[in-house]
């Protein structure tokens, strides 16, 4: 449904993204790996409207056969930094994109309430970013992103500055969650084990300039994802991004 | 208890200096013309006080009223420059020389041009008052998280969505830090302007007390002048801790 194509980035002289392509179907989580410094940042940053000044892009993105011209109400952004304001409530927060898109802040709030148990938030409603644990906060995010009505998610790097325990925890989570309300995820991680641990399908970026060299699906129903049964992807996967590293 | 504790070191280092200075007075016997001792003042203040209370309040009406006025200019003002790198460019230069003007040039000028009225001397707070408070917003807009611009543009927001949400929020510790420096300069602003000439103030209170060689009561003016400015701070301050609550907290972007 989302399909980018010939997508070059540049800044200045140097090409950061060289002729990349990709594409993103309802109900499947794909997640863009690569090592840093790659441009798979710049990539969802461009299809969320929010490139760097410095940088110069060109490409084609058609959303269900649409062109598609980014920020676009079709595509809600995520991004690794955390982004909720420290002033606003939980609830405030979390309707954010509701009341940026023209929803009247009542009626935002109230369709955002309504989410707060499936977001395990229930009773945080009044609470600021700074007295929630970053689990908690992370979750807020995720509300805030898919109370948007966007079929297209796009995540950077969402659970990086969680602790390890939480982030096993939060990827089952978001799995879960996404198994009830599908959309087509695009995640960017540098981890390969939380690419194989919770994606339907890895693509791998490699560096100078950045393009993707593999795409690989991973069959393994989540259930039975052990580490006997990913550990042939992940090895292959590793192969990969140590030889981009050398 | 704890209120005494955070006061305390300031209260005795006070009452050491004007016992000092009592003291020194007292044994020295320098004429009260030349150096009168803190318990003069506060004779003069009680003997002068509607008087000085008279003036005082001119004095308050004009720094209030200038100040507010320099509130809003600075914040219509950045509120411009951020919006528009022209003006920008173009403004900053000359805001920035407009300070080079010393303020004891000025007051003489304002009053020729503008003569004895509130006029000048509301000018003169605005003028004084107002790049410190404008250069603070400009500070303040620019700690707005390029990850706080960028949620919000990639939700459809335009530029003036973000800087409302975002950008002016983000800003508020920064103002209050410029209203709390403007504040102390409105008072001594507004001083000056009564002094180059005006029918009521203290700035004229002082003038008048110096020409009749009464020292004394042009530092009873000057404790009024600083009792003004503490009494304006203390407003802010409070302004401050009921309306920003939730800006105090901390963000972890």
């Amino acid at each position: 449904m989302l399909e980018v194509t010939g997508l070059t980035i540049r800044a200045g002289a140097a090409t950061l993204v060289e002729d990349l392509s990709l594409d993103l179907a309802t109900g499947r989580l794909t997640c863009l790996i690569g090592p840093s410094g790659c441009g798979k940042s710049s990539v969802i940053k461009w299809l969320s409207g929010v490139l760097a000044p410095e940088l110069q892009a060109t490409g084609n993105a058609r959303l269900d056969g649409a062109p598609l011209s980014p920020p676009h109400p079709g595509i809600a952004y995520q991004p690794q930094a955390d982004t909720l304001f420290p002033w606003l409530t939980i609830l405030e927060n979390a309707a954010l994109g509701l009341e940026v898109r023209g929803a009247p802040r009542a009626a935002a709030r109230d369709r955002v309430r309504g989410l707060f148990p499936a977001f395990g938030l229930q009773g945080h409603e009044a609470s600021f970013p700074d007295q929630l644990s970053g689990g908690m906060r992370q979750r807020a995010a995720f509300l805030r992103t898919m109370v948007q009505p966007a079929r297209v998610l796009l995540l950077d790097e969402p659970f990086s500055a969680l602790d390890a325990v939480t982030r096993l925890s939060m990827q089952e989570w978001l799995t879960a969650r996404l198994a009830e309300d599908p959309r087509a995820v695009l995640l960017v991680t540098h981890d390969l084990f939380e690419a194989t641990r919770i994606a339907d399908r890895v693509l791998v970026m490699a560096r100078g300039p950045g393009r993707i060299v593999a795409d690989i699906p991973v069959t393994t129903p989540r259930a039975e994802r052990t580490e006997a049964s990913l550990a042939e992807t992940r090895s292959m996967l590793r192969t990969m991004l140590l030889e981009d590293t050398e | 208890m704890d209120v005494l504790r955070h006061i305390l070191p300031a209260v005795v280092l006070a009452a050491a200096f004007l016992g000092g200075w009592e003291s020194y007075v007292a044994v020295t016997g320098v004429s009260p013309l030349l150096l009168p001792a803190p318990s003069d003042i506060v004779t003069g203040l009680r003997v002068e006080r509607a008087e000085i209370a008279r003036h005082a309040a001119a004095t308050l009406g004009v720094a209030g009223l200038g100040f507010t006025l320099s509130v809003l200019f600075a914040v219509a003002v950045s509120v411009a420059l951020h919006f528009s790198c022209w003006l920008r460019r173009g403004l900053m230069p000359l805001l920035v020389a407009s300070q080079t003007v010393p303020i004891v040039a000025l007051a003489p000028l304002m009053v020729l041009w503008f003569g004895f009225g509130l006029l000048p001397k509301v000018l003169l707070v605005i003028l004084v008052t107002f790049f410190p408070m404008t250069v603070s917003l400009m500070a303040g807009y620019a700690t707005l998280p390029r990850a706080f611009r960028d949620q919000l543009v990639s939700m459809g927001a335009g530029r003036w969505q973000v800087f409302r949400r975002a950008t002016l929020p983000s800003a508020r510790g920064h103002f209050f830090a410029g209203l709390r420096i403007s504040a102390t300069y409105a008072i001594v602003a507004t001083i000056f302007a009564e002094y180059a000439g005006a029918r009521r103030g203290l700035g004229i209170y002082i003038l008048s007390a110096k020409n009749n060689f009464r020292a004394d009561l042009v530092l009873s003016a000057v404790v009024v002048s600083a009792l003004l400015t503490l009494g304006l701070l203390a407003l802010i301050q409070l302004a401050d801790r009921l309306t920003g609550r939730r800006y105090q907290r901390t963000a972890h972007a």
